[in-house]
């Protein structure tokens, strides 16, 4: 025998090497768009999880959708309802959304009524109950709503030891069944020290809605989670027809951006600027065009977007204070045609305006499209209009929330051009009230200057992270052809920064000014 | 949905070989659909249901007044009072019950899902979409 044991022994390394060592966890899909990606590709088949939050944070719908997208009649769900939502109640707003399958009830997803035997009986009968149909029905997902209605009347009538029990028993079971299980149920954050349920569950999924000012916002956090490593932190969650939509805080982008050594430059569309910037974006870069309102940003930013749409580039520009209508007009009275590339499904031009946005949703509709249509150039006109069309609440974390978009963006290969709107001050020249310059790879300045009794444009590149560019200060004009920039640097003026320079050169001999350039249709 | 209830009570019928009255018919069916909704709602929920149907029903059916719904959603009094009614009274009456409680769960839940739980407890009963909206 001992001879018998120490062959075996011998034996072992190679049986280890040939077979698999750990098991392969089969991932279920959530039903939920956006909610796998957080839970690292989805739940883990014959796990115990809780789906708790405050009331109306979409638990219950949030334990359908589950049930919906992976109830089949050879893999059944068995929905237990105790005293929380009545089950007639929950069948007629369920319905409402349009996950909800009529044509699964009773074969597919079945609903059994707990709460007679929760109020009448103990916890023994309660899992002898759960045990009796679910080896009936032997189905592949349970789900028990509102579990917290079983446990205060377990704290009600029984010991906390016999809960634990309960706990143990019922999550041992329904492990062994080969069951997927959710409990749902109304904890606050505080409940969650020293609850046995907590300590028992395999994934603790925590659904909560925070007013904000005049708004609310629907956050969920996965609190817990064995055996596969999620996105940590919360989410923005949002409820429509067609149930929960889920947004990754870190839009499904986590790894760092690899700057590449050689990367294209991509022409701004306006050859003179291009020079300047060394001779054009890095693709992947950030540009920040800054300037106050008037000055051409958003003209500069349509030939950023109309000039990689020569190349073949698709485009993408998000726009919150004018209407793509407007927007794209005004790009043809510089001759750049928006209106084919847009029918050509070359570019899209996004009009963002409700007060109640999220980054993430909006991101995440910008990465909708950017997917869609392959863009590789986006426009965000203006990150003021993007601001004031977030809820108050995602206005105080802007910076952070910008920093993980454009992270996201570019590191999906995407060069971006935003601009943001600064006050002149005649004294000195900020670049943006926000402080987020550190958030961008290159910065373009644009501002007023007051130069031989004209208030003038000039502009500026002020950083080009991974090259060298112009340091020189030149004037540019507005014309039917668009930005225009028409003076090599001025050395007859110092002090073009505050606006108001100092002119140190000879005068020039004053012209006679024709009639104004012509003036871009606004 | 007095079109079903009457398919109902007659499908039922021609379902039990021994000749019943047609109460005892309308309670069997009444125990049927309970035993398959305090599944889903409970039996609270379904006695909630039937009480009310049964309220619905008496502005119609006057007799039926007398009778009560037991706490186990079950109808109490019902086969007894038949036995005074004149047969097309009890007939009348007890579709005009079926069809009140058929239309309370379609006003709450739907006439699909509805007709999709009656088919469950009875799947002999033909039922096409034409059904839905015939009240």
């Amino acid at each position: 025998m001992k001879k018998h044991n120490n062959a075996a022994k011998r034996k072992l390394p190679k049986i280890l090497m040939s077979q698999p060592a750990k098991v392969k966890i089969r991932k279920l899909p959530t039903g939920v768009p956006g909610l796998d990606v957080i839970m690292g590709g989805g739940i883990s088949e014959f796990s115990f999880n809780i789906i708790a939050g405050s009331p109306g944070c979409g638990k219950t719908t949030l334990a359908h959708q589950i049930v919906f997208a992976n109830a089949t009649a050879k893999s059944p769900a068995l929905y237990f309802t105790v005293l929380g939502e009545p089950a007639i109640k929950m069948l007629r707003y369920q319905q409402q959304y349009s996950f909800f399958d009529e044509s699964k009830l009773s074969k597919a997803v079945r609903f059994i009524n707990l709460s007679d035997v929760v109020l009448e009986k103990n916890l023994d009968t309660v899992l002898e109950k759960i045990i009796r149909e679910v080896t009936a029905l032997n189905p592949a997902i349970v789900v028990v709503d509102s579990f917290r209605t079983v446990v205060r009347k377990a704290v009600a009538t029984a010991t906390e030891l016999e809960l634990q029990s309960f706990i143990q028993r019922l999550a041992q079971f329904l492990t062994s069944w080969q069951a997927t299980t959710f409990l749902v149920g109304e904890y606050a954050q505080e409940e969650m020290r020293d609850n046995p349920l907590f300590t028992v569950a395999d994934g603790l999924f925590w659904l909560s809605q925070m007013p904000e000012r005049n708004s609310v916002v629907r956050k969920l956090q996965i609190v817990k989670l064995r055996g596969q490593e999620s996105v940590p932190g919360l989410h923005t969650i949002r409820i429509t027809d067609a149930g929960l939509q889920a947004f990754s805080r870190t839009l499904g982008f986590d790894r760092k951006k690899t700057i590449q050594t050689r990367r294209r430059r991509l022409s701004i569309g306006i050859p003179e600027l291009d020079k300047m910037m060394g001779g054009g974006i890095h693709e992947g870069d950030s540009l920040l065009v800054s300037g106050p309102s008037g000055t051409g940003k958003s003209a500069l930013a349509t030939h950023f977007i109309a000039e990689g749409l020569r190349h073949g580039e698709s485009g993408i520009v998000a726009i919150f204070e004018e209407r793509p209508q407007g927007y794209a007009e005004r790009a043809a009275s510089f001759g750049l045609d928006l209106n084919t590339p847009q029918e050509k499904g070359k570019l899209e031009i996004l009009y963002l305006r409700p007060l109640d946005l999220s980054v993430d949703e909006t991101m995440q509709e910008i990465l909708d499209v950017v997917k869609r249509i392959g863009a590789k150039r986006l426009v965000i006109d203006s990150l003021a209009g993007l601001e004031m069309a977030l809820a108050p609440g995602f206005r105080a974390d802007f910076r952070e929330s910008l920093y993980r978009m454009i992270g996201a963006l570019t590191g999906a290969g995407v060069t971006i051009l935003s601009t943001v709107e600064v006050e002149d001050k005649f004294t000195e020249m900020s670049l943006s009230h926000y402080t987020i310059s550190f958030l961008t790879d290159d910065i373009i300045r644009m501002r007023y200057v007051e130069i031989e009794g004209q208030l003038r444009k000039v502009m500026v590149v002020v950083k080009m992270r991974g090259g060298n560019h112009s340091k020189d200060i030149r004037e540019y004009v507005i014309t039917n052809k668009g930005v225009v920039i028409i003076h090599p640097r001025r050395t007859d003026y110092i002090g073009l920064t505050t606006g108001i320079p100092t002119q140190t050169g000879p005068r020039p001999a004053q012209e006679v000014e024709g009639p104004p350039e012509p003036k871009a249709k606004k | 949905m007095r079109d079903i209830a009457e398919r109902l009570i007659a499908h039922e019928a021609s379902e039990n070989n021994s000749p019943q009255t047609i109460s005892v018919v309308a309670l069997l069916v009444d125990e049927k659909l309970r035993a398959h909704l305090a599944t889903l709602m409970g039996n609270v929920g379904f006695r909630a249901l039937l009480s009310r149907a049964l309220v619905l029903t008496n502005a119609e059916v006057p007799w039926l007044r007398a009778v009560h719904v037991k706490g186990d959603g079950s109808l109490e009094g019902l086969e007894e009072l038949s036995a005074q009614v004149d047969p097309d009274e009890c007939f009348k009456g007890s579709i005009e019950l079926l069809a009140q409680l058929l239309g309370l769960l379609g006003t709450l839940i739907g006439e699909n899902l509805t007709l999709r739980l009656v088919h469950e407890i009875w799947p002999k009963l033909p039922l096409n979409d034409s059904d839905i909206g015939n009240g």
